[in-house]
């Protein structure tokens, strides 16, 4: 959820307002966050939000190149946080038709002990 | 380039004569008493993976890790002298944790219980009101270090205080034909751990046959990792090194991703190792696609007895088996990808995380089911397929290896007398 949306500030950068309504669910902390989400989700509503997204995705992913990890401002990295809300829906919609896995070992019982940061500069470690 | 001649015709087994082709016994993977035999034989005297040099690049720069097979953890630190040296994380004292922090940068330990310190290279420095001590002896009071080696970036332990062989002689050719690969440069880093009712063998098993993969992971990487002109998932070749084993995995170059994988693979920092997709820059060394496949994806390559690398040209992962019991194991899944470039390829990165976990996922029932099946008698033995070698392979080596301790022990007693 974006902190505060003051005045005209827009949710996301210029040219993908038609993704805005996906903002409120689908912009999430981290990649712990999204497995949940994937986990505890209706597969038509990942569907649908798999479909907005695709449409933009490209476009999305070409202004996102032109930037760098650490330097995104907020609507920025909220549009970053839909595209990886997309990459962990992704295999729920084009492997399994479903959030839940097919013959499925709890995904729960696998802990992200160490995740990468969503929106940090990538060097070499510190 | 018809990728069908490629697959070969000529039997593993008729290369390894020596591993048989007959049914192999469960009781290795179930039984209490072989179970706390590995232990002795392999886990208290073979050289453990623990993490890698970046993890403590400066002088003060430590971090720990956790050996849940023993309950206790290491901490391996740089000191002032630039060496890595490991200890185990307990005080001289009476036995408490000097360090709780997992990583950090510090001048030396000091113990959270009675505040006993030490030095980063493990010397007792201080003891509060040390005149109330009988006899104490500082200097024979550091803290206990463990024998410390490096290998192409990654920092071993041995627990055994004169281990039987270097690192860079249990490493063996297998670790010389993989030198050179860019270990360094995946320093975008992400771990999985679970806990899975199985033998630790069984979920390295997991890994290193791919019978499997037209089957059980017919919703994800059927088509990737086999496809028709390799249907049953047949190996591009594997390679037995001593006691490590390599598998050359076949890939699917004729593979059309699905949409959301096509865009993770096109912003990726490297080519995802199911992509199909090489690398040209990147030299490979001489063990790796060792046959120089042109139908390659990734490279299983098994170090003895608990670690594996898996390798592709862009990205590799390890995983680490921590034995439990007998029917118990940690499962670690570390992912190393090159660092992102520019924002989009944190997508690929997402992507390729998310994919690796949901194929290991596919894994784990089938190997929970396997072990009840075991422990209660239900297979005794099982009977492997000429691409299930390096299951046949584990087999005998961790029997050798157990048999071959306990005979030097009992020859060791004998002298004694």
């Amino acid at each position: 959820m974006p902190k505060s949306v003051r005045g005209t500030a827009p949710l996301l950068p210029k040219g993908f307002k038609t993704l805005e309504p996906l903002v409120a669910d689908w912009v999430l902390p981290d990649s712990r966050a999204r497995l949940e989400k994937r986990l505890t989700t209706p597969p038509a509503v990942i569907r649908a939000f798999y479909d907005a997204m695709l449409d933009k995705a490209p476009k999305a992913l070409s202004y996102l190149a032109e930037r760098q990890l650490g330097e995104l401002n907020e609507a920025e990295e909220r549009l970053l946080k839909l595209l990886l809300s997309l990459a962990e829906m992704g295999p729920a919609v084009e492997w399994y038709g479903t959030g839940e896995y097919p013959d499925g070992f709890d995904a729960r019982r696998f802990k992200l002990i160490e995740q990468m940061p969503d929106n940090a500069a990538q060097g070499a470690r510190p | 380039m018809n990728a069908k001649e490629k697959i070969s015709s000529s039997t593993f087994a008729a290369q390894y004569p020596e591993l048989g082709t007959g049914p192999v016994g469960t009781d290795v993977y179930c039984d209490p008493a072989f179970y706390e035999r590995e232990l002795a034989a392999i886990f208290r005297r073979t050289w453990l993976c623990v993490g890698r040099v970046e993890q403590a690049p400066k002088s003060g720069d430590f971090f720990q890790k956790a050996l849940p097979t023993f309950g206790y953890s290491v901490i391996v630190a740089r000191a002032k002298d630039q060496k890595l040296r490991a200890f185990y994380n307990v005080c001289q004292h009476r036995g408490n944790h000097v360090e709780l922090r997992q990583s950090g940068h510090c001048v030396g330990f000091t113990c959270p219980f009675h505040g006993w310190t030490y030095g980063l290279d493990g010397k007792l420095v201080g003891v509060p009101d040390a005149s109330g001590f009988f006899d104490l002896d500082k200097s024979k009071l550091g803290l206990r270090q463990l024998a410390l080696d490096v290998w192409e970036g990654f920092v071993f332990i041995n627990m055994d205080p004169s281990p039987s062989q270097t690192l860079e002689e249990a490493m063996g050719e297998q670790g010389r034909d993989l030198v050179g690969y860019p270990f360094d440069s995946g320093t975008a880093v992400f771990e999985y751990e679970g806990t899975i009712n199985c033998n630790w063998k069984s979920m390295i098993d997991s890994f290193c046959e791919t019978y499997h993969v037209p089957v059980l992971h017919r919703h994800s990487v059927k088509d990737t990792l086999a496809g028709p002109d390799n249907p049953y998932g047949r190996l591009i070749d594997c390679r037995i090194k001593g006691p490590h084993r390599t598998q050359s995995v076949w890939g699917n170059m004729a593979y059309t991703p699905n949409p959301v994988q096509g865009l993770a693979w096109q912003n990726a920092p490297g080519p995802a190792v199911t992509s199909g997709v090489v690398d040209a820059a990147v030299k490979l060394p001489k063990g790796l696609n060792e046959t120089r496949a042109k139908h390659w994806s990734l490279d299983v390559t098994v170090f003895f007895p608990n670690w594996i690398i898996v390798m592709g040209s862009g990205m590799y992962f390890t995983h680490q088996m921590w034995p439990l019991a007998a029917n118990k194991v940690v499962w670690q899944m570390r992912g190393f990808l090159r660092p992102a470039t520019n924002a989009a390829q944190r997508f690929g990165q997402e992507n390729s995380m998310v994919e690796l976990r949901d194929a290991v996922l596919e894994d784990c029932n089938t190997l929970e089911r396997i072990q009840t099946a075991q422990d209660e008698g239900l297979i005794t033995e099982m009977i492997y397929h000429d691409h299930e070698i390096a299951l046949r392979h584990q087999y005998h080596v961790v029997k050798q290896w157990v048999e071959g301790f306990e005979k030097n022990q009992k020859k060791k007693g004998k002298g004694a007398r």
